[in-house]
């Protein structure tokens, strides 16, 4: 099949080679984890506008702005509606800043709110800015050098492409049901029920794929044995270890600030 | 023979599927020697799989089922060994190239480090046990192509690679040549010879026992059993197709069409080609020559990149895929590709739904394209619970309901044993009979010559035969 979505493997990944891309896959995910690990223990006032300049400081360093931006779309309507059902429904809301009939805005949930949007967001660009960066084999080719289990490895590697390879399942049965005389177009309300019916199909394929690749990866013994070599050495660079190095610190550092509440 | 050099031994070996009520496999024992090549044969469904994959050690540890008797490979029982003992000492190669490959990697090369690494061979041997085995199958120079861009039949040959780049000392093949032209038919041939020779015990599963390279012996399984002789088939009856409104088919012109991907690779070099109402034409030619692609812009999947493509004269440029599927009906290679009902009756009744044929008609074009493909016993089944060549049918199916003027096969045959083929080519025969253009794309040459008016040839990009004479 000639041609078609080459978007499988490659995953996410954004071709580049930016100071980003070169990064080793552990500093990145070490850095995803630090991110999280800040994001909730430190105090919203300070680490989410902090940490939403540095990774957009990454990300426009990185020539990622674009794809980024783009990739919002997808948490937009969960962080909008998070946003909302807090300012409007928040239990502990009392502060009322606008009445909307029997409806009304508290400070306290909007607080809320936007916080755990914001939360939501910072976590949700780290993440992206990662997969945008790696390569899917490379990520699995460091977990399994770091004595990760295999079986753990194939499960990461298997979220990492779910969504690619859905979206490969999904586009080629929308292009056999439409050889089949389907008609894309039309209203919104046509539009949503012609893509629901693909929701079961899409679902099963990705298992029955899922399945292929348990016997692909079987047939050339994948973690049947200890001793596993490397074809391709994923490049580890001195700056890498130091800097891994460093955000072990600082994750640590933030876990004791926050379990001795030093910051308030 | 003694008892030291007998490799593999199966002895008494049953195996039931959950949810099956036969039994896969019933009692079957045998012996294969030290570079011994045995042929095993059958028709879809007689059990062949099961074995390959018992005697790759994949029941019941990785594919769940009961299992009663034995498979000794050395001695070794593969079915109940621990994983890693049998790795390097026995590989398997499927029919189907889509779930061989790891879906990670980025070449080809690295594809076939892949079960390198994980036999922990030094990263400085990879290179030559690689190069070593592309060549000999007429891969070397896709070596650093991206694998998941390449032709189904150029993928199977990478999966053949990455078995055999890991040297096992058994190799067992479920029907492996399925996808492949007869180039790489050929190549895959020699390869096993070359094997055998060296000492390779090879088990090899084809429907057809002549299908491929040459046999120390040959065992028929029916039913699960290992029967002496294979019996004969009861005919397929000559098919008719008689439910249409009685349309006409309609003519294809294609016009200097050139076809380029996003990715660079220039599939269509200028091919020009006429179809005319009613004629019957089969596309052959190499793995990744361009035939898939081809057909797709004859219902708008693909659009030329330059030139234009004609149904009755009239340009399909602009016309999208939904409106061109009421005269173009395409059935794709892999019935992945194309089945999302939950039965198989649901599947067939698909389009002739969205084109808008309700009633008494389109229930009886539905009915008459279950009976084409001889799948009316299998209407109420989820067409997942079909193997893969029964699946290829109820694509076909699929479209044969829409009572196409057009019928567009991609590589119909692969996958089929000998009554499937002689189906297919009956179905090819009574929508001709019925008016209708057909056009093929196979690598079967024989099939292409009994059953079409005319064969073209396309070769890298261009269809030979339209190629200007040499001055």
């Amino acid at each position: 099949m000639t041609g078609i979505a080459t978007d499988v493997a490659t995953g996410y990944y954004v071709a580049g080679s930016s100071w980003l891309h070169r990064r080793h896959p552990l500093t990145k995910l070490l850095g995803v984890l630090f991110v999280v690990v800040a994001v909730f223990l430190l105090p919203p006032a300070v680490s989410l506008p902090l940490l939403a300049a540095l990774l957009a400081g990454i990300a426009i360093a990185a020539g990622l702005a674009r794809s980024l931006l783009r990739s919002l779309r997808i948490p937009s309507v969960l962080v909008l509606s998070i946003v909302v059902v807090n300012a409007l429904f928040f239990p502990g809301g009392r502060d009322v800043l606008l009445g909307v009939g029997p409806l009304s805005i508290t400070r306290e949930g909007l607080t809320f709110g936007l916080v755990s949007a914001s939360r939501l967001l910072v976590v949700f660009v780290a993440s992206v800015l990662f997969l945008f960066t790696t390569l899917a084999d490379d990520l699995l080719e460091t977990l399994v050098a770091r004595g990760v289990s295999h079986r753990i490895a194939f499960v990461v590697l298997t979220a990492v492409q779910l969504i690619p390879r859905m979206q490969h399942r999904a586009t080629g049965i929308l292009a056999a049901q439409q050889a089949r005389g389907l008609s894309l177009g039309g209203s919104l309300g046509r539009r949503i029920r012609t893509l629901v019916p693909l929701v079961g199909p899409v679902l099963l394929a990705s298992l029955v794929d899922v399945r292929e690749r348990t016997l692909a990866l079987e047939a050339r013994g994948f973690g049947a044995r200890p001793g596993r070599t490397a074809y391709r050495v994923v490049p580890d660079s001195g700056l890498d270890r130091a800097l891994r190095m460093a955000l072990v610190i600082a994750i640590v550092a933030v876990i004791v600030v926050a379990i001795t509440g030093v910051v308030r | 023979m003694s008892e030291r050099t007998q490799v593999v031994r199966v002895q008494g070996l049953t195996i039931r599927y959950p949810g099956r009520r036969a039994p896969a496999l019933q009692d079957v024992s045998l012996t294969v020697a030290h570079g011994e090549r045995l042929g095993i044969a059958g028709r879809t469904g007689a059990g062949k799989s099961t074995l390959a994959l018992a005697v790759a050690g994949f029941i019941p540890r990785i594919v769940r089922a009961a299992v009663a008797g034995h498979v000794l490979l050395d001695g070794t029982d593969a079915i109940v060994a621990a994983p890693g003992v049998l790795l390097g000492r026995v590989g398997i190669v499927f029919s189907s190239p889509s779930n061989q490959l790891s879906g990670s990697r980025l070449t080809v090369r690295a594809e076939l480090a892949f079960g390198l690494e994980n036999l922990g061979i030094p990263s400085s041997e990879m290179d030559g046990r690689i190069d070593v085995v592309t060549e000999r199958l007429g891969i070397g120079h896709l070596a650093e192509r991206e694998p998941s861009s390449l032709s189904g039949g150029e993928q199977q040959r990478v999966a053949m690679a990455s078995i055999v780049t890991m040297g096992p000392g058994i190799l067992v093949l479920d029907e492996p040549a399925a996808e492949l032209d007869p180039n790489g038919a050929a190549a895959v041939a020699a390869l096993l010879d070359d094997l055998a020779a060296a000492g390779t015990t090879i088990l090899h599963a084809e429907h057809d026992p002549v299908a491929l390279g040459r046999y120390d012996r040959v065992v028929i399984l029916e039913a699960g059993r290992i029967v002496p002789a294979m019996s004969s088939s009861p005919a397929v009856e000559p098919l008719a197709w008689t439910v249409g409104p009685g349309r006409a088919g309609a003519s294809v012109t294609i016009e200097h069409v050139s076809h380029r991907y996003p990715n660079g690779i220039e599939a269509l070099r200028d091919v020009s080609l006429r179809i005319g109402t009613g004629e019957a034409v089969a596309i052959v030619g190499a793995n990744g020559s361009g035939k898939t692609t081809l057909v797709k812009q004859l219902n708008g999947l693909l659009r030329p990149t330059s030139g234009r493509v004609l149904l009755d004269d009239v340009s399909t440029d602009g016309t999208p895929v939904d409106r061109l599927a009421a005269t173009v009906g395409f059935a794709f290679q892999d019935p992945g590709d194309q089945l999302f009902e939950r039965s198989v009756e649901r599947e067939v009744s698909f389009g002739p739904r969205q084109l808008g044929r309700v009633g008494p008609q389109a229930s009886a074009l539905v009915q008459a394209a279950l009976a084409m493909t001889g799948l009316t016993g299998e209407r109420e089944l989820n067409p997942y619970d079909l193997d893969r060549s029964r699946r290829k049918l109820v694509a076909l199916a699929g479209v044969l309901a829409m009572d196409p003027a057009v019928l567009v096969l991609d590589e119909p045959t692969t996958g089929q044993d000998r009554d499937g083929v002689e189906r297919v080519g009956l179905i090819v025969r009574a929508m001709q009979t019925a008016g209708r253009t057909v056009i093929a794309i196979t690598h079967d040459i024989a099939f292409a010559s009994r059953w079409f008016d005319r064969v073209v040839v396309m070769d890298e990009g261009r269809l030979e035969d339209h190629r200007p004479p040499a001055a």
